[in-house]
């Protein structure tokens, strides 16, 4: 690591069109479990699980007077995903969502574990899902490209990641062979097919 | 043969620095082998008993002279001197520094090879039928397809941590030699009354613990629709498929859980909401795919028959010679044209699909002379010039025969796919290599095995089955008791069109009883078979218990017999 310094409070954004950086993190991750929401911090920008949200989450958005319809408001609630999260079995609280949620999260619970990457695919492919996608959970190096492509554009890596490799990446393949979220592959997207 | 454009090679190259950063991020400690691990695998590389093993990706089998040249000296610069063809068409090295991989695979770019995807719970590499392209009873040549979704599976990013591995087969001919039915996904390609290319797919086949073939879940689908169809399949494995239980991640599991019928209608309802949109392939990606498979320059010749060819050996030769064509030459789609199989499987003497280095730099000449440059591997462990002039078949024994690469036991007994075991593997609960050589030594009789007939017979060293010992007519199974190893017999096992997983017979045997247990089994299939009946026939006909009897009645003797010398 070039600073020796937590990277807990960093975040990875690669918005689309755009440029890796590293960025404060503003948003929190809450478990639901170790604490009650109403506990934190109110100005603080908190995502909390879809699970939840599907529980207690949308009865409180009816009501105006409540303190998370006040955090919603503001614009400082978001969701995020479990792994095991069916989201298809939920369009209409998402599509709800999109107008609601400035930043949704899906979770690497290990960092083998690929469910994630699909829960993005979808975000962006059936839901049309236009606002940032960040990976949260056990997010290392190397699952970057794989993330950037899937739809996410933000990483909340894990704190021993070293940043400088991270934001190397992206600059690794200059071409693809398959379509995704950022770019057509490249045999559509260009004539660079003179056989070598 | 497919040749790579800007964006291949670009790609290679480019995973090239991308694994080399990887190791040497390892290397300084930076990377932990926990998450390194799933990284190596993707790039075909294992950590095994002694050494590294590299495994290098031949897509859909096919290989030019070349490229076999590169492998060759990967072999002598890096290895012992030779390589292992595998079952799934790939070649691995067994003796790997890991700090030379990423010289390796620079070598191997340069050949437009790569190493990508050939291990890991990801799309593994593609296989097809050996003889694409040749084969006289092929409907559709299966080799654009499986280019394009080479393409379309390599460094794919939604799927690269899928539950568990993820291995594809394309099928476009008449019989199967691709055990399409033992994939997670298989493709069988033909066309339709209107000359369109579509395909049927069947899902949840495999082999391993919970041996199982696959279910059809999809007809007639257009071919340029493959990626939006099978993204749709891999997104619901992806998300469904169960990751609490290693031996219950793979499709087969989800698919059988589900029933065919509702993992289809998921498969559906996913791909109903992409399957218009613009992953599918385009015409100008097939034009520029398929003209690489397009026929070589053959000439017009007059077909010979077996006869004629037989009699312009020598006389003294001539025996020989008609067995190796019955045995090891087979049908062309052009007359004068045949495909020569050489066999990897000497007697006794090497592990089924070994190479050296001077063999394949040998038969990459081979290659060169007499057959367009090309090669294919064929799943059974085998290499195929596909396209030699029937005509030149004769002066092609000779020389290959120089290489101890001409014994005409394809297809016979001693032809036995084998996976490296546990002299190599570090999955392995028994050794495979000794079994498969103690067999080859004791059926090395060409006479009597041409009379079996056909008979296959395939040993894997542990559950995983790498061996295809499910689909062996013979199946050996290694396993442990107690530390010791052990070996199961299954019986009526088979590929083809009419695949089937074969049957445990019972109790397992120590290792040096396994010649003994084939020798009961073989002997008990001659005194039953009427005619020229092949094994898997009196088989079916007979059913288990004879097979079953015959094995055990003998050791029963032997173990009272030694029980009384005790």
């Amino acid at each position: 690591m070039s600073e020796h310094v937590s990277q807990t409070n960093r975040v990875l954004s690669y918005p689309k069109g755009g440029k890796p950086a590293i960025i404060t993190n503003e948003w929190q991750v809450w478990h639901g479990d170790e604490t009650e929401l109403s506990n934190l911090n109110p100005k603080q920008k908190v995502l909390v699980p879809f699970s939840w949200w599907l529980m207690h989450g949308q009865a409180q958005v009816k009501d105006s007077t409540s303190e998370l319809a006040k955090r919603i408001q503001e614009k400082t609630i978001g969701v995020w995903f479990a792994a095991d999260d069916d989201i298809l079995k939920h369009l209409d609280v998402i599509e709800a969502g999109k107008s609601i949620w400035p930043l949704v999260g899906a979770d690497f619970p290990v960092f083998r574990d690929g469910r994630s990457f699909s829960t993005a695919a979808l975000l962006r492919e059936r839901f049309h899902w236009t606002g940032e996608i960040r990976a949260i959970g056990d997010v290392l190096i190397d699952q970057l490209i794989l993330g950037a492509r899937s739809g996410f554009d933000s990483f909340a890596l894990r704190a021993d990641q070293n940043t400088d490799v991270a934001l190397k990446q992206f600059d690794l393949f200059s071409v693809r062979t398959q379509n995704s979220w950022r770019d057509c592959r490249s045999q559509l997207s260009n004539q660079l097919t003179e056989a070598v | 043969m497919y040749k790579y454009d800007y964006i291949d090679q670009t790609l290679v190259n480019e995973r090239v620095t991308q694994f080399k950063d990887q190791v040497q991020r390892r290397i300084d400690g930076s990377l932990p082998e926990e998450e390194f691990r799933p990284l190596r695998l993707q790039n075909g590389l294992y950590h095994q008993r002694h050494a590294y093993m590299l495994r290098v990706a031949i897509p859909y089998g096919l290989l030019s002279s070349e490229q076999l040249r590169t492998l060759a000296n990967i072999s002598e610069k890096y290895d012992r001197g030779y390589g292992h063809f595998t079952t799934r068409q790939n070649i691995q090295f067994n003796w790997i520094k890991l700090e030379e991989t990423p010289a390796i695979l620079a070598d191997l770019a340069k050949v437009q090879m790569h190493a990508i995807q050939t291990s890991g719970n990801c799309i593994r590499n593609i296989t097809s039928d050996a003889f694409a392209g040749v084969a006289a009873d092929e409907y559709v040549d299966p080799r654009p397809v499986c280019e394009l979704l080479r393409q379309w599976s390599t460094l794919h990013p939604e799927f690269a941590f899928l539950p568990r591995k993820f291995k594809f087969a394309v099928c476009g001919a008449k019989e199967d030699r691709t055990i399409l039915l033992c994939h997670d996904v298989g493709i069988s390609l033909k066309k339709n009354t209107n000359g369109e290319l579509i395909a049927d797919i069947y899902a949840g086949g495999g082999m391993g613990r919970t041996p199982i073939l696959g279910s059809l879940i999809k007809e007639s689908l257009p071919w340029n629709v493959l990626p939006s169809y099978l993204t749709a399949l891999l997104r619901v494995y992806n998300r469904f498929g169960r990751r609490d239980n290693i031996y219950k991640a793979r499709i087969k599991i989800l698919v059988k859980a589900l029933g065919p019928e509702e993992f289809a209608r998921q498969v559906e309802g996913e791909w109903a909401s992409i399957k218009d949109g613009d992953d599918n392939f385009q015409q100008s990606e097939w034009d520029r795919v398929a003209k690489h498979f397009t026929k070589p320059a053959y000439k017009t010749a007059e077909q010979i028959s077996t006869e004629d060819l037989v009699q312009s050996a020598l006389e003294n030769e001539r025996a020989a010679f008609a067995r190796w064509l019955e045995r090891n030459v087979k049908a062309h789609q052009v007359p004068g044209y045949a495909s020569v199989i050489f066999s990897l499987k000497p007697h006794g003497s090497v592990a089924p699909g070994d190479a050296t280095t001077e063999q394949m730099l040998a038969i990459a000449d081979l290659a060169d002379q007499y057959s367009f440059s090309e090669l294919r591997v064929t799943h059974e462990q085998n290499l195929v010039l596909a396209d030699v002039e029937q005509a030149r078949l004769l002066e092609l024994w000779h020389k290959a025969k120089a290489q101890n690469v001409v014994l005409p036991n394809i297809g016979l007994l001693t032809d036995i796919i084998a996976c490296p075991g546990g002299d190599f593997c570090s999955l392995a609960n028994a050794k495979s290599l000794p079994i498969a050589k103690a067999i080859q030594e004791r059926f090395d009789d060409l006479d009597y095995l041409h009379d079996l007939g056909e008979i296959s017979l395939n040993i894997s060293g542990c559950i995983n089955s790498c061996g295809h010992h499910h689909v062996g007519n013979i199946g050996v199974l290694g396993v442990d008791k107690d530390g010791q190893e052990w070996y199961q017999i299954t019986l009526g096992g088979e590929q083809g069109n009419h695949a089937a997983i074969g049957k445990v017979i019972g109790p397992s045997f120590g290792a040096e009883q396994i010649p003994d247990v084939m020798a009961d089994i073989i002997d008990t299939f001659v005194k039953h078979r009427t005619a020229d009946e092949p094994f898997i026939e009196t088989y079916r006909r007979l059913g288990v218990t004879p097979f079953k009897e015959a094995a055990y009645l003998n050791r029963s003797k032997e173990s009272s017999a030694a029980g009384a010398t005790a």
